[in-house]
């Protein structure tokens, strides 16, 4: 179909290529002109033409709290299950961020040094990241390194500056706290039927 | 040597370099032959150093050493340039003195002027007072590049210096050293268009008419940033941010102050009760000891007056018993007809008189008949005595059972007062006890009533009370004057409103008719240019352009004749006719004194730029105003915004103040409230103890009424039955005695009633007798009746003589005292209740007394143990806990004071309000990291904060932030950025506008360079058949996009500030014009960003292509003409172009009158050319007035083409030779 037919904005193909692969666009991203593309997709007229336009290769665009993804329209069970098995290392990162004296939040700027020298400070916190399996980097400062370079991909944060290493956090950080939010803790000897029930449900 | 022409003949190196000495002659071709290395390029650069005197522009590397050291190594190295003249030679000497000098010497070059008799260069001094020896013009030294340039160029106004000139140039002279240098720094380069734009647009350019994309590119970004930091700031979602961080801000501020405050108190309770805990227990013990003391003097006041009371109640139970006794008696006594005895008594005397009177008379009457008398006498009398005896015997009888009885009833009388008495005594002895309890009870029930008049007088809680009234009071009236305050304020804030809308208003208003006019004049200025430029297009067409080409100073002939509009009409087809001469279709006119109509195209030119530059002096004049309008804009937002923004935080903080007020006003209220009921309850408690106790003892009190009465009952019972016993029994004896002693008495009258018959018949007898002897017995029986009636009162007044008597004692003993007795009696009485009533008000008194002691203690007692439990608890609880950490400062510092908390409660409450803070406090964060989040990292409002910043960080952040909403800055920014668009566009359009403006030398260069090709005499050796050139517009992106925003700021000038980000339909036109323009920067940003360029200059302004044909070889419209044939073609053409070049650079600098001068075109390399195209080159060259100078690494038979030919020779010490090579010139 042709994209003039849809009269689709021109930043059109750069949402795509963005959205397709799973990252988010937050508004308070600046690379790549995030922001000006959160815009784009904010404004109502262009949402319109933009959903109906991705709905014909069956995508939905989701409207988060300042934030948009893409979900797939009839996505089969086992690219859920895969889904969630990503995203079950964010839940100790989660609670890794949320155990800090300075509670990352929405916005924050920090470096990956700051948060291992908090973790080296304080044990509990080292335990906390030392749990998370995920990673084979030896020392505290190169894991936290990894994991902001993998929330960096998945578009949760953002480098900001290279040179000092600082990140900041995005608003698509929102649907992680979502769906951590959002899952239920059955206790053993419920009834079957409630465990067959998913884990994480909206 | 060249005569009757200006050409630079001669260099001479003097200690340059590697040569220690040369005198290299130039006025012809000159051809410098040596191996690499030698030198021959630092030669050149020599020459070409006295036609550019630019040290930088000689092609010297960064990493060689500067000219000036390599060349001038010595005090007396020298460069000396021979110029030859129409006249005489002069020469120009280049020194070192501390720079590069120059001094021009009006003579030739004589190698004696600068060495001495050892062959030895001289110093400068030495030189110049050599010089002055001789005589001969040495100029001053000439310390600038420029001012020589400007000598050697003839545009000197020294007239000293003027003659020291090789042409005399225009303003345009510059050109020629550029072109030479061009052509020598270029000459290695393969042949491009790009270089030969190049070549044109650098002599036609300064370094700095380039625009700088770095630089543009800075511009755009420092407004692209602000521009997005400013959508940031005014989208929605960050207002409501902001919105949020105000609120829970004020929210996180209030709690801690209110944190602060409390912790505050905490730590003056917890030095208070420190301080405090001994003197309190001093205060307490102090009380107890009082209370003991008056309950001492209390116990001895109580003893003496019960004792005093002891013996008025002595006194008034004997005067009572004394009273009731006497009472009784006298009772008694009236109960036996007291006073008739007594009465009788008193006529016993008379009756006595009576009884003897009776009795001497009855003895006269019976003196005559005594015997008979005595007979019957001694009889009667005997009768009578029996009878008496009888009588007697009986009355004894009687009298003995009388007696017996009423000794039975006496002690049965007695029995009975007996037991009376024991009744009474135990009824007064149960009485005195439920009497002594019941006083008892009754002086408890008055204590307790007096206690309860204490505690219905006392105030509880009275110093809090009255401490919250005055908090309340003063609270009151500090809201007053605050709402007051909040009220002027809120005015000064409506005028401050209103001054600044109407500045702005007036500002707006003046700057868009200043804008107005500005643009008005611009157009009628742009439309001037307009025609101007139409007359300068049509030119080359019409009659002007016919006549610049084919009429020599036509201006002074047609063009003072001519109207100018035939001038520039292109339908008039000129043409030149035979006759030519000085007429006007054949009629001759004297035009000396007529002024000339035409006008040179350079004074189109001119013209055309006047009002170019008159437009831009406008629109700097406007962009002046504009910036001196935005300054007074910032300086009124500045003034009021600060003002407003200090207002509008002084209204907060009142109103802040107020609400704070408010709550704590219904706080205060509350507590007072809390605290009245408090007291209250404490009244009603201590009252409903008191009560409880009233009740219990008016219980027992009703029960003891009860147990008295029916003791009283009781024992009246038993009084009424020991009674009803005793008059039985009495009245049993007595109807006992009664009955036989009426026994006796008929028993005794019947006897007597014998005797008296007896005696009856005696009497008679007697009377018999008398009346026998005559006596009158009649009378002497009255007699005798008398005597015996007075002897009966006798007797009977005797028998009560002895009551009488008792009684006539008792009266005066007892009876006539009784008043007395009562009188006293009640004394005592008074005195007794007197001694009550001062016995009940000492114990009130000691009772209210010993309550408000206990109080005092018990409150004493109650805040000591308050005291300890509150520094055990905040030991225990409080101090390990952050929260104390958190205010230990505060709570450390604290001075000892009294609050109306609890150690307990401020500790309780702190960690309570803690949690709450936190949680607040979280939210603050979050909502400040968000807002910080939504810009950029180095936004210009520098809405930044650190992760890991301090809790004053935030607050100071949230402060800052409350600062710019309040100052409204943003509109500030707005301002700023809103200017910022406008000098960006401008500056650009500017920058191309100058930039551009130059393409109309580079059509008009282009246009000489065409002509000057058709004109070379390429026919004569057919090797090149044409060189053509063109030009055509630039692809260059970012200058289309410069160019485009030049068109955009043309069209729209300088008024699309205001709706930058104004939502206002009105201006609606405006945001529109603005969202382009915000779009063009956008787009030139991104493409300076994809093409990488540093700058843009005149050569990216238009594409030069060339065609060429050589021999059968046709290049067609290209940019590159390095593939016209062989190298040595390819050298040639690149030669003959830049000699056109140069030639046209030439014709074009200098002055039309100088044509006499020759200048030299320096090409390094021209060894790969043949023979006979270096002889074509040369040829060509000469017919240009310019001379070679060329360098070849061998001999090769090319330099017999040259006039002079230099051969380089390196010697053992490594200095450089250069000598004369013996060649015959074939042709020049």
């Amino acid at each position: 179909m042709e994209e003039t037919n849809f009269n689709l904005p021109k930043q059109t193909h750069e949402i795509f290529a963005i959205m397709a692969r799973g990252a988010f666009i937050s508004s308070n991203g600046s690379r790549d002109g995030m922001n000006r593309l959160y815009d784009v997709i904010n404004n109502p007229e262009n949402f319109d033409r933009l959903q109906a336009y991705f709905n014909v290769i069956r995508y939905n665009i989701e409207r988060g709290n300042n934030f948009f993804y893409f979900s797939k329209l009839n996505e089969p069970n086992s690219e859920l299950e895969k889904k969630l098995e990503r995203f079950e290392r964010y839940i100790d990162i989660i609670d890794l961020f949320a155990s800090m004296d300075n509670k990352i939040g929405i916005g924050s700027r920090f470096r990956p040094s700051e948060i291992a020298e908090e973790c080296n400070a304080n044990v509990r916190l080292k335990q906390k990241l030392q749990k998370i399996p995920l990673y084979r980097s030896e020392t505290l400062h190169n894991k936290v390194r990894e994991i902001c370079e993998l929330m960096s991909r998945d578009s949760y944060l953002e480098l900001e500056d290279e040179k000092s290493e600082s990140y900041k956090v995005l608003d698509s950080y929102n649907y992680l706290l979502d769906v951590i939010n959002s899952i239920a803790i059955y206790e053993e000897g419920t009834s079957a039927s409630d465990d067959n029930q998913a884990i994480i449900y909206n | 040597m060249e005569n009757n022409c200006r050409i630079l003949n001669r260099i001479v190196q003097i200690n340059i370099a590697n040569v220690k000495y040369s005198d290299l002659e130039l006025s012809g071709n000159t051809c410098f032959v040596g191996t690499n290395n030698f030198g021959k390029t630092s030669l050149q650069r020599a020459i070409l150093f006295f036609y550019s005197a630019n040290t930088r522009g000689l092609g010297i590397s960064s990493s060689q050493k500067p000219f000036e050291e390599h060349y001038f190594k010595f005090e007396n190295s020298y460069l000396i340039y021979e110029i030859q003249t129409e006249n005489k030679p002069f020469f120009v000497i280049i020194y070192r003195h501390n720079k590069l000098v120059f001094r021009f010497v009006d003579a030739e070059y004589n190698p004696d002027f600068f060495f001495n008799e050892n062959d030895e260069a001289i110093k400068i001094k030495e030189v110049i007072s050599g010089l002055d020896k001789r005589g001969v013009f040495v100029s001053q030294q000439i310390d600038t590049f420029e001012r020589y340039r400007n000598i050697i160029y003839g545009t000197e106004t020294d007239k000293v210096l003027s003659k020291f000139h090789i042409l005399k140039g225009n303003e345009k002279y510059q050109n020629i050293p550029k072109s030479i240098t061009n052509v020598f720094l270029s000459s290695k380069s393969s042949i491009d268009s790009r270089f030969i734009k190049d070549f044109i647009a650098n002599s036609l350019t300064t370094e700095n008419s380039s625009i700088k994309l770095e630089q543009v590119e800075r511009q755009l970004r420092q407004f692209n940033e602000k521009y997005s930091d400013i959508e940031t700031y005014i989208k929605k979602d960050t207002q409501q941010l902001i919105e949020f961080i105000d609120k829970k801000y004020d929210q996180v501020h209030m709690l801690k102050g209110a944190q602060m405050e409390m912790a505050d108190k905490l730590g003056s309770s917890l030095r208070y009760a420190e301080t405090q805990n001994e003197t309190v227990i001093k205060a307490s013990q102090d009380k107890q000891a009082e209370l003991d003391r008056i309950t001492e003097i209390n116990d001895e006041q109580k003893t003496l007056l019960e004792e005093k009371q002891k013996d008025v109640r002595e006194e008034i139970g004997y005067y009572d018993r004394t009273i009731r006794e006497a009472n009784k008696k006298l009772k008694d006594y009236k109960e036996k007809n007291i006073e008739q005895a007594v009465d009788k008594n008193a006529e016993r005397e008379k009756i006595q008189v009576e009884l003897n009177i009776a009795r001497r008379e009855y003895e006269s009457l019976t003196s005559n008949v005594q015997s008979i008398e005595m007979k019957f006498s001694s009889l009667i009398e005997q009768l009578r005595n029996d009878k008496t005896a009888y009588v007697n015997k009986i009355n004894s009888r009687t009298s003995e059972i009388f007696n017996h009885y009423n000794e039975l009833q006496l002690l049965q009388k007695n029995e009975f007062n007996k037991k009376e008495a024991e009744l009474k005594q135990k009824r007064e002895d149960a009485l005195l006890e439920i009497n002594s309890e019941m006083t008892e009870k009754q002086i408890e029930f008055n204590e307790l009533k007096a206690e309860e008049k204490v505690i219905r007088n006392t105030r509880f809680y009275e110093t809090e009370i009255k401490a919250h009234e005055t908090e309340l009071a003063d609270l009151r009236a500090i809201n007053y004057k605050n709402k007051s305050e909040l009220a002027i304020k809120t005015n000064l804030v409506q005028s401050n409103q209103k001054d600044w809308e109407a500045l702005e208003t007036k500002l707006k208003s003046s700057l868009s008719n200043q804008i107005q006019k500005t643009n008005n004049e611009i157009i009628r200025i742009k439309t001037e240019i307009k025609n101007i430029e139409e007359k300068l297009n049509v030119q080359h067409n019409a009659l002007y352009g016919y006549l610049e080409k084919n009429v020599k100073d036509w201006q002074h002939t047609i063009g003072k004749v001519v109207n100018e509009e035939l001038l520039f009409r292109t339908d008039l087809n000129p043409s030149l006719t035979e006759e030519q001469g000085l007429s006007l279709y054949g009629v001759s006119l004297k035009l000396d004194d007529v002024k000339i109509v035409s006008k040179s195209i350079e004074e189109y030119q001119f013209e055309k730029n006047e009002r170019l530059a008159i437009i831009r002096d406008l629109e700097e004049s406007l962009n002046q105003f504009q910036t001196a309008n935005n300054e007074e804009k910032m300086l009124a937002a500045d003034k009021y915004g600060k003002q407003l923004g200090e207002l509008k935080e002084d209204l907060k903080v009142l109103t802040y103040s107020l609400e704070l007020a408010e709550k704590r006003e219904k706080k205060l209220i509350l507590e007072l409230e809390d605290w009245r009921q408090r007291a209250s309850t404490e009244i009603e408690q201590s009252l409903s103890g008191n009560r409880q106790k009233l009740n219990i003892i008016e219980e027992e009190l009703s029960i003891l009424n009860k147990k008295k009465n029916n003791l009283l009952n009781d024992f009246n019972l038993q009084f009424d039955q020991l009674k009803a016993f005793n008059n039985e029994r009495l009245a049993d004896l007595k109807s006992r005695q009664e009955s036989e002693i009426s026994e006796l008495e008929v028993e005794k009258k019947n006897q007597v009633k014998e005797y008296e018959e007896k005696e009856r018949e005696l009497s008679s007898e007697k009377e018999s007798n008398f009346k026998a002897k005559g006596v009158d017995s009649k009378e002497i029986g009255k007699i005798d009746a008398r005597i015996k009636e007075l002897q009966e009162v006798l007797k009977e007044i005797d028998q009560y003589a002895q009551i009488v008597s008792d009684y006539l004692k008792d009266k005066r003993e007892i009876f006539d005292k009784l008043p007395d007795l009562i009188q006293k009696k009640d004394e005592y009485v008074k005195s007794a209740n007197d001694l009550t009533a001062e016995l009940e008000e000492i114990s009130r008194k000691y009772n209210i007394k010993r309550m408000e002691l206990n109080k005092q203690k018990r409150a004493l007692e109650e805040e000591l143990i308050e005291f300890n439990n509150g520094i055990n608890y905040f030991t225990k609880n409080f101090r390990e806990t952050p929260v104390f950490n958190k205010y230990a400062d505060i709570i450390d510092r604290a001075e000892p004071k009294k609050t109306n908390y609890s150690v307990m409660d401020l500790c309780t409450q702190l960690l309570k309000n803690d949690s709450h803070f936190n949680e607040e406090y979280g939210a603050f964060q979050r909502y400040v990291n968000e807002f910080a989040g939504k810009f950029r990292l180095d936004n210009h409002f520098n809405f930044i904060i650190r992760n890991d910043a301090t809790q004053g960080e935030y607050e100071r952040f949230a402060q800052n932030l409350r600062s710019f909403v309040n100052e409204n800055k943003i509109e500030l920014s707005i301002a700023e950025t809103a200017t910022q668009i406008g000098l960006v566009t401008d500056s650009i359009a500017t920058k191309v506008r100058e930039l551009s403006g130059q393409k109309d030398k580079i059509q008009h260069i282009i246009t000489l360079i065409a002509e000057d090709f058709k004109k070379a005499e390429f026919e004569e050796s057919k090797l090149i058949e044409f060189i053509k050139i063109r030009l055509e517009d630039s692809d260059n992106k970012v200058y289309k996009l410069l160019k485009r925003i030049q068109e955009f700021r043309e069209e729209n000038g300088l008024v699309y500030n205001e709706g930058l980000f104004n939502t206002d339909f009105a201006t609606h036109k405006h945001r529109e014009i603005s969202n382009r323009a915000v779009k063009l920067l956008d787009q030139l940003r991104t493409a300076i960003k994809e093409q990488e360029q540093e700058e843009i200059r005149l050569q990216d302004l238009f594409e030069l292509k060339f065609n060429i044909k050589e021999g059968l070889n046709e290049t067609g419209w290209t940019h590159k003409i390095d593939s016209i044939g062989s190298t040595g073609t390819d050298i040639l053409v690149k030669a003959i172009i830049y000699i056109t070049l140069l030639h046209v650079f030439i014709k074009e600098s200098s002055h039309r009158g100088s044509s006499d001068f020759k200048v030299h075109c320096i090409i390094d390399e021209v060894g790969q050319i043949s023979a006979h195209y270096l002889r074509e080159l040369l040829r060509f060259a000469k017919n240009r007035n310019i001379m070679m100078i060329n360098g070849l690494p061998n001999k090769s038979g090319l330099e017999a083409h040259y006039k002079y030919t230099y051969q380089f020779r390196r010697e053992e010490n490594n200095n450089v030779r250069i000598f004369p090579s013996i060649v015959t010139e074939v042709e020049a």
